[in-house]
């Protein structure tokens, strides 16, 4: 317990002493709701295909989404920082064991996108007016607490699988491309055409977004959501695996 | 078995890469290290001795044999491991984004120290390692010299009992060296055991109570500095300073095939082995009808041995 709470302190810290990072942690999804979302809103109203829903209550899933995604990503590219540091080397001999410094990671980041979901809800229902289902909110945390530590497992296979941060970079920025487009992130799948849909399905960022919209304005079936939700957890499990292999090959 | 801090068995690392040949970084090594002494690990570039510290700080895993400290398989239980050990790594390795205050709490917290102590050993520690004036500056904005302070103060934030430093002084000016090799000292004298890798060979001779020579990730020679100088028996070093160079010096000098020659103004150094008569009759023909203003002779430093050893590539002694 003591090395999680070691790793926990250690990004506290230096997310506390750096404004760039909170910026991103906090405001940056925040802003492309109000910006991105009021824009689509004013512009196009109501999703096509979903009634009594307008474009704003349609996209905050997908921006708590985004949250979760943008925090994974900016998390395991801290791996890159601290090689180039010398400290990640330095700290794998710390006593803690691999698994309690990735978990610990993600429980810092899990509280970060907590408290960034807090501000965007506060922010969409008291700024714009969405209805927010306030009672599901264990659930819509356990979405984004899920969600956050799956992404992070994710992205950490590949910042720890590769030296170069080039490579990582552009790993991401097609990540970042592919998952959140081709996924319920920016529109209802019911309109698009049959290979976007499947292809938007088997998309792990669709059933967290599912799960969120689900729990936030109420919007979908319980049943596929929880079906979406346990592929989701598996999902996390399989890449928290991976992910603590990589480390334990780091030399 | 107690008083056995480390030992290593048969080890071997070797490193695989496609379309490369396999390197054996560590090719075999087997050694013991007592508790309470400074062990020193000699070794050319690409010798191995990073390779070792990393396997024995269980970064990297050994491809055969096996490595214990205090009893501990460093492959079985990494973790027991750890918690034993503290290291400062070849790498300057530090948090650039916090400041020299928090880094040394930081550390504190991963090895568990209660935070009223932690707080009183960073205060100490940031007086003798003469941070007091940097101590709220993010480590990023400091210069390599004092990042390196930062990095070697943590680990005597902890007492566990087996310390590893890897170039450890890479960095430091001579007075804080001074002084963190003084405190190496009074550490072994608590019982901790300290094991040290170092470019710096007058550095080793003054320091360490033990010294393993290793090239091409095998041992070459192993034992304390006057063991050592035994191996090397018959090596002298020589210092002429005349008081203008000779024009037939340098073919002088290469006639007697030293072992190591370096000429520095109206100065030659050589390195030479050869019997005492010998050594004596060499200064005298060098020195005839010359006009000398220093003369030094004196038995093979740590240096020399190193060099005969590493560049001859003795087989394990």
């Amino acid at each position: 317990m003591s090395a999680l709470s070691a790793v926990v302190y250690r990004e506290a810290k230096i997310r506390a002493t750096n404004v760039t990072f909170i910026f991103w942690d906090l405001l940056f999804p925040l802003l492309y709701m109000l910006v991105f979302g009021v824009g689509v809103n004013a512009a196009l109203g109501a999703p096509a295909g979903i009634s009594g829903v307008n474009y704003n209550e349609f996209f905050l899933a997908g921006v708590l989404a985004m949250a979760s995604f943008a925090i994974a990503s900016n998390t395991s590219w801290s791996f890159f920082l601290d090689r180039d540091n010398g400290i990640f080397y330095e700290m794998l001999t710390y006593p803690m064991s691999r698994s309690e410094y990735l978990l610990g990671k993600v429980i810092f980041n899990v509280l970060i996108a907590v408290l960034q979901a807090a501000l965007t809800l506060i922010v969409a229902s008291f700024v714009l007016g969405v209805r927010i289902h306030w009672n599901a909110m264990p659930m819509l945390i356990v979405g984004m607490a899920i969600g956050t530590a799956g992404w992070f497992f994710f992205y950490a296979i590949f910042a720890l699988s590769t030296r170069r941060n080039d490579v990582f970079n552009a790993v991401t920025s097609i990540f970042y491309f592919v998952f959140m487009f081709a996924s319920s992130m920016f529109y209802p799948l019911g309109p698009l055409p049959r290979w976007f849909r499947i292809t938007a399905y088997a998309n792990p960022i669709t059933w967290q977004i599912d799960w969120l919209r689900y729990s936030s304005i109420g919007l979908g079936n319980f049943r596929s959501v929880l079906l979406e939700g346990a592929v989701f957890l598996v999902f996390s499990i399989v890449c928290f695996a991976y992910a603590v292999r990589c480390l334990q090959q780091q030399e | 078995m107690a008083d056995v801090t480390l030992e290593v068995e048969n080890l071997v690392k070797v490193y695989s890469s496609r379309g490369k040949s396999p390197v054996r970084a560590v090719d075999g090594l087997s050694f013991s290290v007592p508790r309470g002494i400074i062990f020193g690990l000699l070794g050319p570039n690409g010798a191995g001795k990073s390779t070792l510290l990393r396997v024995l700080t269980t970064l990297t895993r050994p491809t055969e044999g096996t490595a214990r400290i205090l009893g501990i398989d460093v492959v079985k239980k990494p973790l027991e491991v750890r918690r034993r050990i503290s290291s400062v790594i070849q790498e300057t390795a530090a948090e650039l984004l916090l400041s020299v205050h928090d880094n040394l709490l930081t550390y504190a917290r991963f090895q568990n120290i209660p935070r009223a102590e932690a707080h009183s050993r960073a205060e100490s520690l940031i007086d003798e390692f003469q941070l007091r004036a940097e101590v709220e500056r993010k480590v990023q904005d400091l210069s390599g010299g004092f990042r390196r302070r930062v990095q070697v103060a943590k680990v005597f934030m902890v007492n566990t009992p087996v310390l590893f430093l890897d170039e450890f002084s890479t960095g430091m000016d001579p007075i804080l060296k001074r002084q963190v090799m003084n405190r190496l000292r009074a550490e072994t004298e608590k019982g901790r055991t300290i094991i040290l890798t170092t470019q710096i060979l007058s550095e080793a001779e003054e320091l360490c109570d033990d010294i393993l020579i290793i090239n091409k990730g095998r041992q070459i020679a192993r034992g304390d500095l006057s063991a050592l100088k035994l191996l090397s028996q018959g090596v002298h070093d020589i210092l002429l300073t005349f008081d203008r160079l000779p024009d037939s010096i340098a073919a002088e000098i290469a006639a007697l095939q030293p072992i190591r020659q370096n000429v520095s103004g109206n100065s030659i150094e050589l390195t030479l082995k050869a019997v005492e008569g010998r050594v004596m009759e060499i200064v005298t023909e060098l020195t005839r009808n010359r006009r000398i203003l220093h003369v030094e002779v004196h038995g093979a430093s740590l240096e020399d041995i190193f060099v005969e050893l590493t560049t001859h590539q003795k087989e394990p002694a």
